[in-house]
This record gives C-alpha cells, sequence and structure tokens, in this order.
C-alpha cells in the first residue's frame, strides 16, 4: 500500500552503536572487578563469556519479540500482549529504574574519575554539574547525535580491547590460572549478566530502521564485541592484580589498567573514553526514559504532570524527575559507597526481565502463532524454559548478594521495595488515574503544554 | 464517519490554529496510513508543509513515516475519541519512522483534542 521503503532510516552500524553503547557503561568498569573478586581471580574471562553465552540467549528473545511487534514501547507491548496489562505496567515501571540506577551509577564512577584526574574540586560537585548539564541538553531537546554515538562506542571497544591486549603481552598470565575457578564463580557469571545489561535497550528503535532485523543482527554483534572487550579487560586486570580485591578499593580501575598499558597518556586516553562513554548513557538514558516516562502519562497510568511538554516539545518535568531521581541516588551512593548494592540490583532486574523475555515468547507463540516474526527463537518451548529458569535463578542470586562486609543483600531490599511500591501504585493507583474526566478539547497550545 | 473524513476535520482543526501552524513551520513530512479492516487494506496520506497540513487517499512513494492500524481506530483517533498513545502501548498501532515525528503527531492530537 505505502511505498516499500522510509526515505529516512538509520544504518545497520547505528543498530551495532546502540546496544554495545548503552551496554557499555562507565560502571561496567567496576563490575569487572566485583566479576574479577568472585570468579577467584583470572577466570574472570570465562565467567564473562558464560553469561555473554547465555545473554545470547535473551538477545534471540528479544531479537523475536522486537521483529513481532517493533515498537518504541517495546517491553510495554510485549508484556501486555503475553502475559497481561498489570504485569506489563508492573515489569514496565521497575525496568525503566533501572536505567535510573546506571545513569547514578555511572554518575558517581565518573564523580570519581574527576576527583583522580582533577582533585582540587570534589567530586560530588562534578555529579551535580554533569547530571545538571544532562538534563539541561534533554530539556533543550539535544540530543548526542548518531555519528557521535557511533563513534563513541567503537572508539570505546577498540581501546579497551588494545589496551586489554598491551598489558596482557606485557604480563602474559599462565594457562591454568586462567581456568582456576574461585568458589564464587556462580555470582560471577550473576554479576558478569551486568556487564551485558542495556544491550537490548536498541529495541525501541525499531522502527526507525528500514527492516526490524537489523536489530537483532546488530544487537549479536554488539554482544560478541562487549563480550570481546571487557573479557580482555577482565584478564588483563586480574593478571596485573592477581588478587583483585587489591583493586576493590578503587573506583578507577580503568584508570590504572590506561596508565599501566601507556603511562599517562593511557590514563587520561581512558578518563577521556569513561567521560564520553558517560554521557553517551546519561543522555541516551534520560531520553529514552523520560519518552517512557511521557507514553505512561499519555495513557492515564502516570499523573497527567508527567505529560507537560516545553516549548521544544521535550517532555519537561519527566525530565526533570528522572534527572533528580538520578541525582538523589547518585549522591546517596556517593555518600555511602554502596554502589556494589545498584549493580547487583540491576543485574537482578535485567536477569529476572530475561527470564519473562522467554515467557513472552512462549506465550505469544500460543497467541500469536501466525503474526509475522523476523527471528524465531530456536527450541521453542523447551530451550526459553530453561533459560527462563537460569535467569530466574541468577537474577535472585544477584539480589541475595551480600555487599561487602554486610550479610544483608541491601539489593534485594532496595528492589523488593520498589516492588512493593509497583504493585501498590499499579493496583491502587492506576485504576483512579485511568477515571479521571478527559482534559477538555479546547485546550490551545502554550509555551508550556 | 469515515477516515477521510476524519483526516479532513485533523487537517482543518491544525489548519484554522496559528500556534499549530506555526509550530509545524519546519516540519516537512509525507505520513502513510495503512487502515486494515474487512475489506483489506486501504492506503491514505497525510502531507506537512510549511506549516499547512494536506490530506489524501492512494499510496505515497516515499514516506517520511508509515502508521498502520484498524480502520475504526484511526478513525477514532484522528476524530478525537481515542488518544494514540493507548493503542500503540498495546501493540494495536503500529508505526515504521523516526520517533521524533510520532511524538509530533501525538503532541498535535494532544493539542487540538486534550488529553
Amino acid at each position: 500500500m505505502a511505498g516499500k521503503g522510509l526515505s529516512r532510516v538509520l544504518p545497520y552500524r547505528t543498530a551495532v552503536s546502540t546496544s554495545a553503547g548503552l551496554a557499555s557503561a562507565a560502571i561496567n568498569f567496576l563490575a569487572c572487578v566485583e566479576v574479577a573478586e568472585y570468579a577467584g581471580g583470572q577466570s574472570a574471562w570465562l565467567a564473562l563469556l558464560v553469561a555473554g553465552g547465555l545473554i545470547v540467549f535473551a538477545g534471540a528473545n528479544f531479537s523475536e519479540l522486537t521483529t513481532l511487534y517493533p515498537s518504541a514501547a517495546a517491553i510495554r507491548v510485549w508484556i501486555r500482549r503475553g502475559v497481561g496489562d498489570g504485569v506489563s505496567l508492573f515489569s514496565s515501571l521497575i525496568y525503566a529504574t533501572t536505567v535510573v540506577f546506571v545513569i547514578a551509577a555511572d554518575a558517581f564512577v565518573v564523580g570519581h574519575m574527576f576527583r583522580a584526574t582533577i582533585p582540587e574540586v570534589p567530586g560530588l560537585v562534578w555529579v551535580v554539574a554533569l547530571l545538571a548539564v544532562v538534563a539541561w541538553a534533554n530539556s533543550r531537546g539535544i540530543k548526542v547525535a548518531g555519528a557521535v554515538q557511533d563513534t563513541n562506542a567503537f572508539v570505546l571497544l577498540v581501546t579497551l580491547i588494545a589496551f586489554s591486549l598491551l598489558v596482557l603481552v606485557k604480563a602474559p598470565p599462565t594457562v591454568p590460572a586462567l581456568f582456576r575457578l574461585g568458589p564464587g564463580w556462580i555470582q560471577a557469571v550473576a554479576v558478569g549478566v551486568f556487564i551485558f545489561v542495556g544491550f537490548e535497550w536498541v529495541t525501541p528503535l525499531a522502527e526507525e530502521f528500514s527492516d526490524a532485523r537489523a536489530i537483532p543482527r546488530g544487537m549479536f554483534t554488539a554482544l560478541g564485541l562487549i563480550a570481546m572487550a571487557f573479557g580482555l579487560f577482565s584478564a588483563a586486570l586480574s593478571t596485573v592484580f592477581p588478587n583483585p580485591h587489591a583493586l576493590s578499593s578503587s573506583l578507577i580501575p580503568q584508570l590504572m589498567v590506561g596508565m599501566r598499558a601507556l603511562g599517562p597518556l593511557g590514563f587520561w586516553w581512558m578518563a577521556l573514553v569513561t567521560l564520553t562513554t558517560a554521557m553517551t548513557t546519561f543522555n541516551g538514558g534520560l531520553a529514552t526514559a523520560s519518552r517512557f516516562v511521557y507514553a505512561l502519562a499519555r495513557e492515564r497510568v502516570l499523573p497527567e504532570w508527567f505529560a507537560r511538554l516545553n516549548a521544544k516539545l521535550v517532555p519537561i518535568n519527566a525530565v526533570w524527575f528522572l534527572s533528580g531521581i538520578s541525582l538523589v541516588l547518585a549522591v546517596g551512593v556517593y555518600i555511602t559507597g554502596g554502589y556494589l548494592t545498584l549493580i547487583n540490583a540491576g543485574a537482578g532486574v535485567e536477569s529476572l526481565m530475561y527470564a519473562l523475555s522467554s515467557i513472552l515468547v512462549i506465550n505469544l507463540r500460543k497467541r500469536e502463532p501466525d503474526r509475522e516474526r523476523g527471528f524465531r527463537v530456536w527450541g521453542v518451548p523447551w530451550v526459553p524454559a530453561v533459560l527462563a529458569l537460569i535467569f530466574t535463578a541468577l537474577g535472585i542470586g544477584a539480589l541475595l548478594t551480600p555487599v561487602g562486609r554486610s550479610p544483608v543483600p541491601w539489593s534485594l531490599g532496595f528492589v523488593g521495595g520498589l516492588a512493593v511500591l509497583a504493585g501498590w501504585y499499579v493496583a491502587k493507583v492506576v485504576p483512579r488515574l485511568k477515571k479521571r474526566a478527559p482534559v477538555s478539547r479546547s485546550r490551545q497550545p502554550g509555551s508550556q503544554i | 464517519m469515515t477516515l477521510a473524513e476524519a483526516l479532513n476535520g485533523f487537517v482543518a482543526e491544525c489548519n484554522q490554529d496559528p500556534r499549530l501552524r506555526e509550530m509545524n513551520r519546519d516540519w516537512s513530512r509525507q505520513i502513510a496510513i495503512v487502515a486494515t479492516g474487512h475489506h483489506g487494506r486501504r492506503a491514505v496520506w497525510l502531507k506537512s508543509q510549511e506549516g499547512i497540513l494536506t490530506s489524501g487517499e492512494g499510496p505515497l512513494a516515499s514516506p517520511d513515516m508509515e502508521i498502520t492500524a484498524p480502520e475504526e481506530m484511526l478513525i477514532d483517533i484522528f476524530s478525537g475519541l481515542l488518544s494514540p498513545t493507548e493503542p500503540y502501548n498495546a501493540g494495536d498501532l503500529l508505526v515504521r519512522g523516526q520517533q521524533d515525528d510520532m511524538m509530533r503527531l501525538d503532541i498535535l492530537t494532544l493539542l487540538i483534542w486534550g488529553g
């Protein structure tokens, strides 16, 4: 009916760079240290490889779902059709908050990076300044250009691979050490999932490609690149520092690797890469999350206040609200140093979401068997069913992982509290919002809408 | 009401509002709309050029955006009886194109018809 091709579409490389770029947050460097600690040293790369292998299956689920319903609303649509509206809303709210976790944790890492490079200015000042700049840029409708995002993601991955290889060539690891598994190896795999978290956040762009199958191809390529880059980085880290616990007190392990590989040049290069990576995560995360909040407000499941637009047609209240929440979390993490709680919470929520993606694939195969799919998961229902069990176990494992010396699983408490709040909101508040009277048809546009 | 009538009404509402015309002044787009139903698939279109919207029937060779939904739903959306976000988040309204354009259309319906 309509013409076959759209006049303006995104290139395949943007599917790769977006997937890899959103997964490659600055906090990943700290997660690599945590993986190495649990894995017992140099087998960290193997834990990441296993986590990556599992993630490929999760990627297959997202590939089928995104080619079935290519939509910017992504999980909101898939869960609604595959399970139901209430579960969809509950899960979407929890899932969207992981974006805030990542922004807050990245702000924390970047704050410490600045403190290491410019010690005269307190790190907290940098955290506030960076989040303010990103919120302002978002409020003005300024986005990181696709070309910048593409370049940044590829430069980061190539840099990581090059640095890690340099370190490994200078201090080659012994083969037995590379395969020696520590007692917390399963937890290492669970936390290793966090390294890949966000690879699927490219799916909301499905509508912008000429062929939705560019998303599966882009995600799988990105997963390979992420596994290679961060796997090598983990190997390099644990080779240079055989006892990774020595690094656990460092909040800038990537700068230390840079310094070790190339001296001051490497230090500053990694500092720049960390900054641009974090800014891309902030900007992309905030833009995506604020549009999602806007859409929920338009659907009347969030207060109308969140649908308010400024003169640039940006959902301004959503942008400032999310920035504020990120800032509060980032300051809290900065003061308490509890960034591992956020990492484990993020890994737990994402693992459970990957388990849910398996259930969605199985259910939608039953409910909508004839609908066109550009990608089909292998071995339905058995393979996704097993995957659902594995990711559920990994998710619970990540949430139960104690942080530091405290035996209390703070991540579980944090996510549990969030789940109770989201459940209460969906059950009690949403029905009232849905019932509210429609806004007058005579509303006029203004500078604030 | 037919889809063509609903689209004409939507276009008229946009064009008679000077602030919407100003808002759309730099927004030049061709939007293909595919209505599905028991009759098969029917193509209509919407164009924005220098702040003025026009609509018509038939396919477009190279649209900037394509919207696909059941015809009754499209009629409800373009006549202000239904917010496009609800069916979009339910997967009943499918879009191909840039998200900014999709949001612009949603904002137009918000400004004309309210929440």
